[in-house]
């Protein structure tokens, strides 16, 4: 049996079956019950579960993440939904300071199984602080996952394995995904691995890296040049899956990187170092990223000039693939 | 140019009170039996001793940083006694006389003292589990007030799971600045959360004091903007601190919700000993609160019971330093924590080649050898 969902309800579908079957399971955040949040991911939750299980929330992002490390270490297993990633800069203290650091810090006594669910991204338009991509930051911080689906499908299999992972792990959703398509999505349980990369597609010329909603702008930019270009999506940001991703790159011997966070001390930096520390023999061209800029997230009139799009994609593909040394 | 200071603001004391500076009751004496109170007595001093200890340890280099709460003991057994078996104890540095109440083991507090990891102080420490504290203790929160959300949060889980447990955390009144603090009481007081919070006001946060922490006029009152009940208690009296403590701590196991109590008490050291009090405090008011120091109070009291005397007081003295000696020397003993010791308990399960790449890396450098000599990814093998 298989469903046709798109994102939101993939994800919506896949809190209820968890629920359902783990009673330890509650979700804890800002406009999950009546409302069923504000893209409706947690719709009927609250009827179907009630307030012991769907429990909103006064409006404090840090309290919500410090009171959901608290109940983790006293057996339950917290989701905590942070509306918009940006909104994590609330919460930052109790992020690094307990839900980061708790499992070590207490010599691995306690363990802090809280997954917190963000929007993040750019393309909906709405307020300031509301399409971020600060990836890199949780990227820099030890003691937490940072998963990223693409698909509906594969959002399944992830959040269930967020939700029985021992680790506290950040999921992030899409904004611009949540409703862009449908996929066929299995009625029964099945895990995907938190820490391992997916083969979008393969290819011999060319590397290309990304993750999130840039999955697909990429490979429409893909589909459209006459080369063979591999595009794997990172989805696992924390820890990186890197072996593949060498071992992708010294096939293609070129490579770009695709995200919408800004470019500097980003994701892409990360992933560019490692492939010169370990693969630069293999190079044949530099690798290029194409990334939001070192901006402030603009206005709604120019976001679309911030975030990577086909046109962009492409000159950067087309830039890679006709350097010779 | 004179020194400047912060003015210093003597506390009201129209705070409960059960005994006197003298150690006469004033109020209602808990109902405490005899053998019990002996053994508040017991925390109470030992306590002390055990942070005389660390200031002197420190002081010969043996620990990088050492504090404690002289003067404030009342407030962690007080309180601390309030609790049962099973409930959360969220501490604060500064009250010690709640864990030792509890039977924290000393040897371990001094390994953590000696900056030793966790995982390598249990590993050379091993404990008997039926010796194990019988609260259920996180670590201090460096991060000042950080608890009380986490606390929050433990007290809820044991409410939705119909246990029939409460969460304690202590928190300074310089920490109830913090955002943190009404965080933890907005979502306990919305979602009844037993969980009972006892402020330390001990006048000074390192160097600001109370009068430049707030302008209210306590820090119970704090409580009222969330909904939730206070109290505001003479922290050197162990009667007042324990008799609104464990009405706190019954009122939230019976389902009605958290509480504040405010323990009025006073710094009488440094904030710690990389601290030096006298640049910004006179020290005037030492005299007024050595004449209302906790244990000199309660001993009072137990000595006009009977049940104190100075041969007791002296054997005790030594037995506790022995007991202290003895938990600093299996201390003493533990080996150096082994320098990859800080890899551990990062994530479960399997960390990721990198974070694997970097562990060999360092045990390459500590094994003599070049921990760069990897370019194409196969490991540190090849640049042997």
């Amino acid at each position: 049996m298989a469903e046709s969902l798109n994102l939101v309800a993939s994800i919506n579908h896949t809190l209820r079956s968890e629920l359902r079957k783990n009673e330890r399971l509650r979700l804890v955040g800002y406009d999950i019950g009546p409302v069923g949040g504000m893209f409706r991911a947690t719709e009927n939750l609250f009827e179907e579960f009630g307030e012991d299980r769907i429990i909103d929330t006064p409006l404090t992002e840090n309290g919500i993440l410090g009171m959901a490390v608290g109940m983790a270490i006293a057996g339950d297993r917290p989701v905590v939904e942070m509306q918009f990633l940006g909104f994590m800069y609330n919460a930052w203290g109790q992020f690094i300071y307990h839900l980061a650091n708790l499992h070590q810090k207490s010599g691995g006594a306690f363990k802090v199984p809280v997954t917190i669910r963000a929007v993040f991204g750019g393309g909906i338009k709405p307020l300031p602080f509301h399409s971020e991509s600060t990836e890199a930051w949780f990227m820099h911080t030890p003691g937490i996952r940072v998963v990223c689906p693409s698909t509906p499908r594969q959002a399944k299999g992830l959040l269930l394995s967020a939700l029985r992972c021992d680790d506290p792990v950040i999921f992030l959703e899409h904004a611009k995904l949540y409703r862009a398509f449908r996929e066929e999505v299995p009625e029964e349980e099945y895990l995907l691995p938190l820490d391992k990369c997916r083969l979008v597609q393969e290819g011999s010329d060319l590397t290309l890296l990304t993750w999130g909603n840039m999955v697909h702008v990429s490979t429409e930019a893909v589909n459209k040049m006459d080369a063979s270009i591999e595009i794997i999506d990172l989805v696992s940001l924390a820890p990186l899956d890197i072996e593949p991703i060498l071992e992708s790159v010294r096939k293609t011997g070129r490579c770009i990187i695709v995200h919408e966070a800004r470019r500097t001390a980003g994701p892409g930096a990360e992933l560019i170092a490692l492939i010169n520390e370990y693969a630069l023999e293999w190079l044949k061209a530099p690798i290029k990223r194409v990334t939001g800029f070192d901006v402030a997230f603009p206005d709604t009139s120019t976001e679309e000039f911030y975030l990577p799009n086909v046109e962009r994609i492409t000159y950067a593909l087309e830039a890679v693939l006709g350097f010779e040394f | 140019m004179g020194k400047l200071k912060w003015p210093e603001r003597r506390p009201q004391e129209d705070f409960e009170r059960i005994l006197s500076p003298e150690g006469e009751l004033v109020g209602e004496r808990p109902a405490i039996d005899d053998a019990e109170l002996l053994r508040w007595h017991e925390v109470m001093v030992k306590t002390r001793m055990l942070e005389d200890m660390g200031v002197r340890l420190q002081r010969r280099g043996v620990f990088s940083v050492a504090g404690g709460g002289p003067g404030e003991e009342a407030i962690g057994v007080g309180a601390g006694a309030a609790l049962n078996p099973g409930d959360w104890l969220h501490p604060s540095y500064r009250q010690n006389a709640s864990l030792l109440y509890w039977d924290i083991p000393l040897d371990r507090t001094f390994g953590a003292l000696l900056g030793h990891a966790p995982e390598h102080v249990r590993a050379h420490l091993p404990l008997d589990p039926a010796d194990a504290p019988k609260v259920k203790l996180t670590p201090y929160a460096v991060f000042l007030g950080a608890h009380i959300p986490v606390a929050a949060g433990t007290a809820l889980t044991d409410k939705l799971n119909k246990r029939d447990h409460v969460s304690l955390a202590f928190i300074g009144e310089g920490a109830t600045s913090e955002g943190d603090f009404h965080d933890g009481l907005g979502l306990a007081g919305v979602l009844k959360a037993p969980l009972v919070v006892v402020i330390a006001n001990n006048g000074w946060s390192i160097s600001i004091p109370s009068s430049r922490q707030t302008a209210a006029e306590t820090f119970a009152q704090k409580a009222v903007a969330h909904g939730i009940p206070h109290r505001r208690v003479d922290g050197n009296d162990v009667f007042a601190v324990y008799s609104a403590t464990k009405a706190g701590v019954d009122a939230a196991r019976a389902g009605q919700g958290a509480c504040v109590i405010e323990a009025v008490s006073y710094r009488m050291t440094s904030h710690n000993t990389a601290d030096q009090a006298d640049i910004y405090r006179d020290d005037t008011e030492l005299e007024y609160w050595a004449q209302r120091d906790p244990i000199d109070r309660f001993e009072k009291y137990l000595t006009k019971c009977g049940l104190l005397d100075n041969t007791y007081k002296e054997a005790q003295r030594e037995r506790i330093d022995i007991e202290l000696r003895n938990a600093v020397n299996r201390a003493l003993e533990i080996p150096a924590t082994p320098a990859d010791t800080m890899f551990l308990n990062h994530l479960h399960g399997d960390p990721g080649w990198l974070f694997k790449h970097q562990q060999e890396e360092l045990a390459a450098e500590i094994a003599g050898k070049n921990p760069f000599m990897d370019f194409d990814g196969s490991g540190l093998g090849k640049g042997e």
